[in-house]
Order: structure tokens, then C-alpha cells, then sequence
């Protein structure tokens, strides 16, 4: 393959990732699409494009991909690792958008993203394959923009922020038994909830009580132990909410007049304390000096009258 | 006596004086100690006559025949100078002993000496340094502690009921660890209370403030802001860094402590008034920059309160110390962060960053910070005004011990149940963040997952308080938790300014701006209709904080730099001059600053930049004390003993004068004859430095009395001195540009006069005395006094920092202020 083949490929991933992305999961064959993108080559100047600095180049660059030596095209071991690489991205970002409301992405993806964990690390290694080419070279850093790198860095700075590893067992397969019994107790709650929500919401309140403060309990304990990650969070958040907001179980405000009355009474320390020590503290005095002065003073009065 | 006479009546007086003013003084040598000791049981006789304010002037007249004969008391006011403030000599008293010691030195003992000054500046940053991060990390686990008891508490009672209780644990908690800082302050070392930049601020001004920098005030001011910080005050612990750098400075310099009686024989040369405050400087500005994490800040900060005795060398030194103070609080902070070797931490109070576009500023938004800077400055007066009434009737009514403890108990009780009230009855819920910026979250009655955001204001430590208000979200606060928040805390910490507990009032400042500026923030993004180019609300709470600091404290260069460094961003560098500069401004023109008003009500004899505006008419006649009480070089032991315990010559400057009739001559020889065994060294009254044992303790057998001592050892053979007609700014210019203690006035004629400083009476002495005593008396003569000599001249009088410091311009035009014994 020539290296424009490989740019459009990558610009085909990219552009896959954004349909997924914008249209709802909408798939392109990839093959259609890398059919229709040589067709109309026009595109990849257009990204290569973007900053102006390089355009004279750019423009050129069909001749220049024409005239390209054997040695700079990437090998087709490499091209194979790169298209099971597209594979995996696109299995695991078309998971993550199906996994996105409510948030199960821990549970439903984490599979995925190991898969694609493990071709990354293949194409990133050291090892030399078949032709003796290295792939982590030619794929990874041969050119500016660094695609394959850069849409690995998307995903992992997504895996992170989701905090899964917490909650997903070693080899990223399952979910660990703490995330599974958090589950477990969380179903509870749900449950009861369904079952009391038609009748009265104090009943709920009451009724409920129990598993959900079980639950909160569980989930403060996994806070400290930080074995919390967004499924958990969010289910979490959501039962809150209902809890909260939509059952209004939260503690109502009762005891107003016990604390208006003990915080007059504070408030009403201070007062017969300064009264008193103005009332019955000997005032201080100072006594004055007289300093020993050369004359009888000059009056300020004088010198105030010798301004005006 | 003829003197008394004299005193009865002023006016009569005035022109007599004139003659036997100039004359009698000073060659009755001899006469003169018993002439000065009759004020003391006579001197209420003298006030006809005295000038004092408008105001007072009635009521003094009034007072004046009810209690003549009685030495006059009046109520405290702002408008009196005490007595027990003397002077530092920062200018060194060159008599002999000095001389020949500083000549005895070789290039290289100078050497030696100016590489020993940075070791002790070194030494001076780090322990700062040290004593920061202490204070530091032990309020931070107390407070986690407190607020970690109160929080569960809390939790358990908005469940079962009872909140109440939880109010009371509160009030308690914080009153009984309030309580326990206020005794030690009240009942072990007053000075300790408050933020102790006052009194940095008069050290450095060349006023010895007894007790300031002694070791037993830096444990109880550690000690002090622990507990009023974690007792929940509104207070912060920035104030006492500084004071805590000072004392740290004066006493590292000294290589000893006379408080643990250890004397580790290093750094003698420093024991001496101009050195240690060279270094109490470098101490301020290293306690300075631990603090706020800002060196330049608080090289910038002993420039501006201390700036006339300062020079390109010592400005250097003291960046190093500020310099070390920083690196070691971010070093160990870093280790108890876990974190070894990390030094980017900041100082004690953290502002956090201000990145990315919160930090972007448009042209059209100078004029609101001007107008944020006004705004601040009338806050700033309110606060000073409210803060000066309530301080003037706590020195009057609330003065004893017990009632200064019950005093702060009370605000601390009163501190936590507003803040519970408030937080009780706040309907602002907010979801917590992500990254748990909130330490103590409390739900209270907001929903699961939601924390009450008043709690974020008033349960907290009130710099973490600023630094939510910095950075938080927008959207975090609601306006009317910020308006009730900024007008609670602003009582709040008026009213806790000036307690007997050490405590800062940087932070409770801060605290209060950056409410309300965050508030302006929220309501200009509200009232515009595209309301997101006003940014982030954390912005306007930055410049809100530097509006109401600058409003309350008038501090200029030094805290702009300070808000800068602390903030770690010069882009906001103009906007918070501005605002500072507006602040000042407006505030000036209400009232003075805080700190300003402290000194005063402290009755210090501060001398401001420059004399007072319209001064030009008074001459050092009018100001300077006399008649003086003179010595004779060679005096009899009795006389100066007579002198110096008189109260009424509280100057202790004694010009020394050479007699020069024939029967003189017959005392020097007499003198010589009985010449010391041991001669009197420098080194003697370094050791006693800084306490010299008062003279009362000395005493002194009648034989004794009649000994002769010869003082030409100890005198300053070339004082300053002035013509009597010298007008009042040129002495202030020579008091505040040398750091002058005594100016020394001589009379129109051109006869030669010579004030010698009162070293040389000792060596006589010790043949008579046992050489205990005797040294002890030496040094309570040398070094609380200074004694002139004046051959041949006619000294009228003497100048001394209180008779200029008696110069201010009130409402009325130039006011003179009175001396009181305090």
C-alpha cells in the first residue's frame, strides 16, 4: 500500500468514529467507505491541509506519493495489525455508545477495550515482525498528526476517566465481586422501589428505608476503599435522585423552633456580657504625664491661627 | 524648691526661662537629679498650660481644679502616647568602647561577620519555615478532627432528631479549644494576641515594644493560633507567621535565649538594637513569604513597613531568608504530603491556580474592578471603624484576664451557632464535585448526593472557605448564600479583630471579598444578556478578596505582590494594583488602616513617612523636653542612681558636661587615682542585651552614693545634635532617616557643645562596688541610657521619637497627643 492509501485509511477511521459517533451507530463496511474515499481524493489533501504552512506541499503530494521508494511504504504484516487494530475501535466505541445511558460501560465494554488494549500493545511493541519492519515506527510516528496514537490516547483517557479498572476484575473480563454484590444490592432497591412507587410515597419512605440506606452504606464504604467506578456511580447517582427528588424521602426540616431557641439564647450571651463589663468593670484610666517643656507652650491654636 | 515655683505658674515661667532655663540646667550638674525627681510626687502642678486636642482641652480644664494635686487619669483614647515604649537605638552609640572594639577588628573580622549574617538570615528561613509547616499540619488535623465529630454528629441527629444538640457540641468544641488559647495569651504573654503585625510593624518603625520578640511569645502565638483556628474563629493564621518570623529573627541572631537561660556564645556582635532588627526585617519577610508562599511579598512587606533604615545588601539577604522560609515549608510540606521533593507546594494559605480562560481579562472590565476597589475601600472603613469603637471599650471595660478568656469564649460559641443557623436554614443544595474539592460535606436536608453549599462557607477552615470561592464551579454558590455569608462572616470577623487569641485578619478579609466579589461576578453575568463573557465568577471573587484587604489593611506594594505570588499569576497584576490603589484611596479618606489604628490605640510613638503636614511652624524649642537632667563626666555614684530611677526622665538620654571651673580639675583628679582594676568592656552590656536590669534593683549602700564615676568612656563624644530653631519635618527627617533615639538641642550661640552618650561612668564604680552589682549597674546605666557630653555648650534640650511622634494631623488640624502611663 502506498502511504496515501494508508493516510486515507486512517481518515476513513476517523471519519467512521464521528458517523458512529454523530449518527447513531449507523456502520459503514469500511471497505465501502475506503472505496468511495479513493475515489475522491480530494478529501485527504483537505485534512492533511489544515494548517496553511503546508499546502504547497500538499498540493504536490499526489506526484510526490507516486514517486515514493519501496522502503517507506508500510509493510503488510503492519497493515494487517492496523485494520484488526480499525476492527477492534470501532467494535469497542460502537459498545461504549450503546453502553452510554444509563452507564454500564464498566460491565457491558470492558472486554472490548482489552481486545483493543492488546493490539495496541502489539502494534506499539518493540518486536519486529515479518520484513523486519517495525510497526510501532511506522505506524505510531511517522507523520504529524499521529492518528493511530492519537485515537488510542481518546479511548484510554476515557477509560481512565471512567475509573473501570476499579470495579472490572484483572484481566478485564468481569466484574469483580464487590461490583457484583453492589449490584446485587442495588437491585434491591430498585425493586422495592418498583414495587411501593403506585401507592403513597411515605410508604415508600418507610418501607424502603432499609435496603436503600444498606446500600448508601455500601456505596460509602467502596468510596473509601476507592473501588468505585462510573457504573456504580451513576447507578448509584440515579437512585439517589429518585430517592431524593422523585419519592422525597430526604430528612425534613422540623426542629426549627429547639434551634432558633438555643441559638437566641447564644446570641443573647454577648449582650448581657458586654452590659455587665460596662455596667460593673472599673473603667481604665490613664494616668498623665506632664513632659518637662522649655516654655510655655506654643499653642496650637497659635499656630493654626498663624495659617490663617 | 525654686523649680516648683517655677512649675506652678507657666506663665510667669516663660520668661524667666529663658535666662535661667538655658543657664542652671546644665552646669548644675549635680543639682539637677533632685530637681527632676520633684515631678514625680508634684507633677500633676504642671499642666496648666499643657495643649492638648480641642476635645480634650474642655475636658481637662474642666477636670483641673477637682483634681489638682492628684496626677490626672482620663479614659483610655487613641489620643495618648505611652511612656513604656522606648526607643531602639539603630543608631549606633560611638563612644569609646564601640570605637575601639570596631577598630580592633581586622578587614577579615568583617568578613567573617557579613558571612555569618547570612548563615543566621539562612537559619532565620528555615526554622520560619519549620514553625509554618508545624502550624500548618497541626491545625489541619485538629480541624479535620473537630469537623469530623461535628459532621457525624450532625448526621446522626438530621436523622433521629435533636440537631440542637449538635449546635451546642459545636458551640462547645469551639469555645473550650477557644478557650484554652485565649488563658494562655490573657493569662502568659498578652502581647501575643492579635496578629502581631502591629507590632512587627512598630519594631521596625524603631520602637522597643517590651516582651514582642522573647521566645515565650512565640510558643504561646504558635500555640495560640492553633487553637483560635481550629477553635473555629474567623481568623486566619497568616498574621501570626509574620510576628512568629520576628521573634524567630531576633532570637536566632542572638545565639542565645535568655528565656531557657542558654547561651550558645555565638553572634555576639549582634546583640545590639541595629543589628537584630536588620534581622527581625529578614524574619517578618521569611514569615511573609511562608505564609502566603510569596518571597518577594515578603521582601516587599519589611521595604514598606520598615523602609527607612534599609540598604541594597540587607534587601538581598533578607530575599535569601524569605527565599529558604518558602523552600523549607513547600520541602516538608512535601514529605507530609507524600510527595518528598516536591517543592511547587505554596505557602501556608493556597489559593490554588488560576488557569486556562479564567484568567483572561478584557479592557472593558478595568472600570468595574475600579469600581470593586471602592467599594472595598468603604467596606474596609466600616470594618475599621466598627473594629476601632469596639476595640477602645474592650481596653476600657473588658481588661482583666478572665474577661478577655470569657470575651472570646463567647464569640467562638456565638461564631459557631450563626454559621449552624445559617446553614440550618440554607436551601442552597449543590452536587458534589467530582473531585471532592468540598473537605467536610454536610447534607443536612439537601437531597442524597447533593451537599448544603452555605456548609461549604462556615464548615470549613475559612482559607479553605477562599479557595472554594475561588475556584469552584460557576454556578457552585447561589447569590443569597453569598450575600447572607458576606454580611455574617463580615460582623463576624470585625468582631473577632482584637480578642485576647492571636489571629490574623488576612484571611477573614479575604474571605469576606471574595464573597462579595464572587457575588458581583455572579449578578454582572445575571444582568447582561450574553452573560458568559464575564467569564468565571472566580475571577471577580479574586479581585473582591484584594479590594476588601487593601480596604481594611491600606497595605499597597507589598500586597499586590503578595495576592500575586499567592495566586501564582501576573496576569492579574494590574487589575489587583488598581483595586488596591482605589481601595486606599477611598478608605484613606474615612479612616486610617487597621493595623494603623491599633498602633495608635496602643498609645505607640509611631513615627509615620513624613511629619505632618502642617508642622513647618513648630521648632525643636517647642517639641524637645527640657530642662534636661545633666550629668557631669565625672558623677557622683548617688546622683546618676538618683537619675536614673527617677520615672520622670523616661527618655534616658543625659547629656554629660564638662565643668569648666578650677574645682572640676580636683575631681578628675581624685577620679584618676582611684583608677579600675578592671576595665569595662563592650562585651559586658552585650551580655546583658536585651534586659538590662532596671536601676531599682541596684542597690546601692551609702558609702557607696558618694563614689565618683567616670563616664567618658560610655559617652557618644559626637552626638547629633540641632539648633533649638530647627523646624519640627527636619527633625522628624533626621529621627526617621537615622533611626535616631535622642536628638540632642543646643542653643542659637555658636559656642561649642558636645552630647556625649553616658557609657563612661562605670569603670570608676567597680573599685567601690562589688563587681556584681557593679556590672549590673553599668549595664542598666549603659544600655537603657545614653549619656551626652557637652563641653562648653549650652544643651536646652532634648529631642526623643515621643515628642515628635505627639505631632498628628487630625480632623482639627495638627493635634497634639499626650503622654500617659500605661
Amino acid at each position: 500500500m502506498s502511504l496515501h492509501k494508508n493516510c486515507s485509511f486512517l481518515v476513513l477511521i476517523a471519519i467512521n468514529i464521528y458517523a458512529l459517533v454523530s449518527s447513531d451507530a449507523v456502520n459503514f463496511g469500511a471497505s465501502d467507505t475506503a472505496d468511495r474515499l479513493r475515489q475522491t481524493p480530494s478529501l485527504s489533501p483537505a485534512v492533511v491541509n489544515s494548517p496553511v504552512v503546508f499546502k504547497p506541499v500538499s498540493d504536490s503530494s499526489l506526484s510526490l506519493l507516486a514517486s515514493l521508494p519501496e522502503d517507506l511504504e508500510i509493510n503488510d504484516y503492519c497493515s494487517d495489525l492496523l485494520l484488526i487494530f480499525g476492527q477492534r475501535y470501532v467494535a469497542y466505541v460502537n459498545c461504549l455508545v450503546r453502553a452510554a445511558r444509563p452507564v454500564m460501560v464498566c460491565q457491558n465494554c470492558s472486554a472490548g477495550y482489552s481486545s483493543l488494549l492488546d493490539m495496541y500493545t502489539n502494534i506499539s511493541s518493540d518486536q519486529v515482525g515479518p520484513g523486519n519492519v517495525s510497526c510501532r515506527d511506522s505506524l505510531l510516528r511517522s507523520d504529524r498528526l499521529m492518528l493511530v496514537f492519537q485515537l488510542y490516547n481518546n479511548l484510554k483517557n476515557l477509560w481512565d476517566s471512567s475509573g473501570c479498572k476499579n470495579c472490572i476484575a484483572a484481566g478485564l473480563q468481569s466484574p469483580t465481586n464487590d461490583t457484583l454484590y453492589f449490584m446485587a444490592t442495588l437491585h434491591q432497591t430498585t425493586s422495592c422501589f418498583d414495587k411501593y412507587q403506585h401507592g403513597n410515597h411515605t410508604e415508600l419512605c418507610k418501607n424502603c428505608k432499609n435496603t436503600y440506606k444498606d446500600l448508601n452504606e455500601l456505596y460509602s464504604r467502596m468510596e473509601k476503599n476507592q473501588t468505585l467506578c462510573i457504573d456504580i456511580e451513576d447507578a448509584m447517582n440515579m437512585t439517589r435522585k429518585e430517592w431524593s427528588k422523585k419519592f422525597n424521602c430526604s430528612f425534613p426540616r422540623e426542629e426549627t423552633v429547639p434551634v432558633i431557641a438555643v441559638s437566641s439564647f447564644m446570641l443573647f450571651l454577648p449582650i448581657i456580657f458586654y452590659l455587665s463589663s460596662f455596667l460593673h468593670s472599673e473603667q481604665k484610666k490613664r494616668k498623665l504625664i506632664h513632659p518637662k517643656r522649655a516654655k510655655s507652650y506654643t499653642s496650637l491654636m497659635n499656630i493654626q491661627d498663624k495659617q490663617s | 524648691m525654686a523649680n516648683i515655683t517655677k512649675k506652678v505658674s507657666w506663665s510667669s515661667r516663660a520668661d524667666e526661662s529663658g535666662a535661667a532655663g538655658e543657664g542652671t540646667p546644665l552646669l548644675n550638674g549635680s543639682e539637677q537629679p533632685r530637681h527632676s525627681r520633684q515631678p514625680s510626687e508634684g507633677g500633676s502642678l504642671c499642666q496648666i498650660g499643657r495643649l492638648s486636642t480641642v476635645d480634650l482641652e474642655e475636658e481637662i480644664t474642666s477636670d483641673e481644679e477637682s483634681q489638682r494635686g492628684r496626677p490626672k487619669e482620663i479614659p483610655h483614647n487613641e489620643k495618648l502616647l505611652s511612656l513604656k515604649y522606648e526607643s531602639l537605638d539603630y543608631d549606633n552609640i560611638e563612644n569609646q568602647l564601640f570605637l575601639e572594639e570596631e577598630r580592633k577588628m581586622s578587614y577579615m573580622g568583617f568578613r567573617c561577620l557579613e558571612i555569618s549574617r547570612w548563615v543566621v538570615c539562612g537559619l532565620i528561613g528555615f526554622l520560619t519555615g519549620l514553625i509554618a509547616c508545624f502550624i500548618d499540619i497541626v491545625v489541619e488535623q485538629l480541624a479535620g478532627i473537630k469537623y469530623q465529630v461535628v459532621k457525624e454528629n450532625i448526621e446522626k441527629f438530621t436523622e433521629v432528631g435533636g440537631l440542637s444538640i449538635s449546635l451546642l457540641l459545636w458551640a462547645v468544641l469551639n469555645s473550650a479549644i477557644v478557650m484554652l488559647g485565649a488563658i494562655i495569651v490573657a493569662f502568659f504573654e498578652p502581647i501575643a494576641a492579635g496578629s502581631g503585625i502591629p507590632q512587627i510593624k512598630c519594631y521596625l518603625n524603631g520602637i522597643k515594644i517590651p516582651r514582642v520578640v522573647r521566645l515565650k511569645t512565640l510558643v504561646v502565638k504558635v500555640g495560640g493560633v492553633i487553637c483560635s483556628v481550629v477553635g473555629g474563629l474567623a481568623v486566619g493564621k497568616e498574621g501570626p507567621m509574620i510576628h512568629s518570623g520576628a521573634v524567630v529573627a531576633a532570637g536566632v541572631s542572638q545565639g542565645r535565649s535568655t528565656s531557657l537561660k542558654r547561651d550558645f556564645k555565638i553572634f555576639e556582635y549582634f546583640r545590639r538594637d541595629t543589628e537584630k532588627r536588620d534581622f527581625v526585617s529578614a524574619g517578618a519577610a521569611a514569615g511573609v513569604s511562608a505564609a502566603f508562599g510569596a518571597p518577594v511579598g515578603g521582601v516587599l512587606f519589611s521595604l514598606e513597613e520598615g523602609a527607612s533604615f534599609w540598604n541594597q545588601m540587607l534587601t538581598w539577604r533578607i530575599f535569601f531568608a524569605s527565599m529558604i522560609s518558602t523552600f523549607t515549608l513547600n520541602f516538608f510540606l512535601s514529605i507530609y504530603h507524600n510527595k518528598p521533593g516536591e517543592l511547587s507546594n505554596p505557602g501556608l494559605i493556597n489559593f490554588g491556580r488560576f488557569q486556562g480562560d479564567s484568567v483572561a481579562y478584557n479592557l472593558y472590565e478595568i472600570p468595574l474592578f475600579i469600581a470593586m476597589g471602592a467599594i472595598g475601600g468603604l467596606l474596609g472603613a466600616l470594618f475599621n471603624v466598627l473594629n476601632y469603637w469596639l476595640t477602645i471599650f474592650r481596653i476600657r471595660y473588658v481588661h482583666r484576664p478572665c474577661l478577655q478568656v470569657m470575651e472570646a469564649m463567647l464569640v467562638a460559641a456565638v461564631t459557631a451557632t450563626v454559621s449552624f443557623t445559617m446553614i440550618y436554614f440554607s436551601n442552597d443544595c449543590q452536587p458534589l464535585g467530582p473531585e471532592h474539592t468540598e473537605e467536610y460535606p454536610l447534607q443536612l436536608f439537601c437531597a442524597d448526593g447533593e451537599y448544603n453549599s452555605m456548609a461549604t462557607a462556615f464548615f470549613n477552615t475559612p482559607e479553605r472557605s477562599v479557595r472554594s470561592l475561588f475556584h469552584n464551579q460557576p454556578g457552585t454558590y447561589n447569590p443569597l448564600t453569598l450575600g447572607l455569608f458576606t454580611l455574617t462572616y463580615f460582623f463576624l470577623a470585625c468582631w473577632t479583630y482584637g480578642l485576647a487569641v492571636s489571629a490574623g485578619v488576612f484571611i477573614p478579609s479575604l474571605l469576606i471579598g471574595a464573597a462579595w466579589g464572587r457575588l458581583c461576578g455572579i449578578l454582572l453575568a445575571t444582568i447582561t444578556p450574553d452573560g458568559s463573557i464575564w467569564a468565571d465568577p472566580g475571577k471577580y471573587a479574586l479581585i473582591g478578596a484584594a479590594a476588601q484587604l487593601g480596604g481594611i489593611v491600606r497595605m499597597t506594594l507589598s500586597l499586590t505582590v503578595i495576592m500575586v505570588e499567592a495566586t501564582g499569576n501576573v496576569t492579574y497584576g494590574l487589575p489587583i494594583m488598581l483595586v488596591l490603589m482605589t481601595a486606599k484611596i477611598v478608605g484613606d479618606y474615612f479612616v486610617e488602616g487597621l493595623y494603623d489604628i491599633h498602633i495608635k490605640l496602643q498609645s505607640v510613638p509611631f513615627l509615620h513617612w513624613e511629619a505632618p503636614a502642617t508642622s513647618h511652624w513648630l521648632t525643636a524649642r517647642e517639641v524637645m523636653s527640657s530642662p534636661v537632667t545633666c550629668l557631669n563626666r565625672i558623677e557622683k555614684v548617688g546622683t546618676i542612681v538618683d537619675t536614673l530611677s527617677n520615672t520622670s526622665t523616661n527618655h534616658n538620654g543625659f547629656p554629660v558636661v564638662v565643668k569648666v571651673s578650677g574645682s572640676d580639675e580636683v575631681f578628675v583628679e581624685l577620679a584618676r587615682s582611684r583608677l579600675t582594676q578592671r576595665k569595662l568592656q563592650l562585651k559586658d552590656f552585650r551580655d546583658a542585651y536585651p534586659r538590662f536590669p532596671p536601676i531599682q534593683s541596684i542597690h546601692v549602700s551609702q558609702d557607696e552614693r558618694e563614689c565618683m564615676m567616670d563616664l567618658t568612656e560610655f559617652m557618644n563624644a559626637t552626638p547629633y545634635t540641632v539648633p533649638q530653631e530647627t523646624s519640627l519635618p527636619r527633625v522628624f527627617k533626621l529621627f526617621r532617616a537615622l533611626g535616631l533615639r535622642h536628638l540632642v538641642v543646643v542653643d542659637d550661640e555658636n559656642r561649642v557643645r558636645v552630647c556625649v552618650s553616658v557609657y563612661s561612668c562605670m569603670s570608676l564604680m567597680i573599685t567601690f562596688l562589688s563587681l556584681n552589682a557593679m556590672m549590673m549597674m553599668m549595664t542598666a546605666v549603659v544600655l537603657t541610657s545614653h549619656f551626652w557630653f557637652v563641653t562648653l555648650l549650652q544643651v536646652v534640650g532634648l529631642v526623643t521619637r515621643k515628642d515628635l511622634a505627639r505631632y498628628h494631623l487630625g480632623k482639627h488640624g495638627l493635634e497634639e497627643l499626650q503622654l500617659a502611663q500605661t
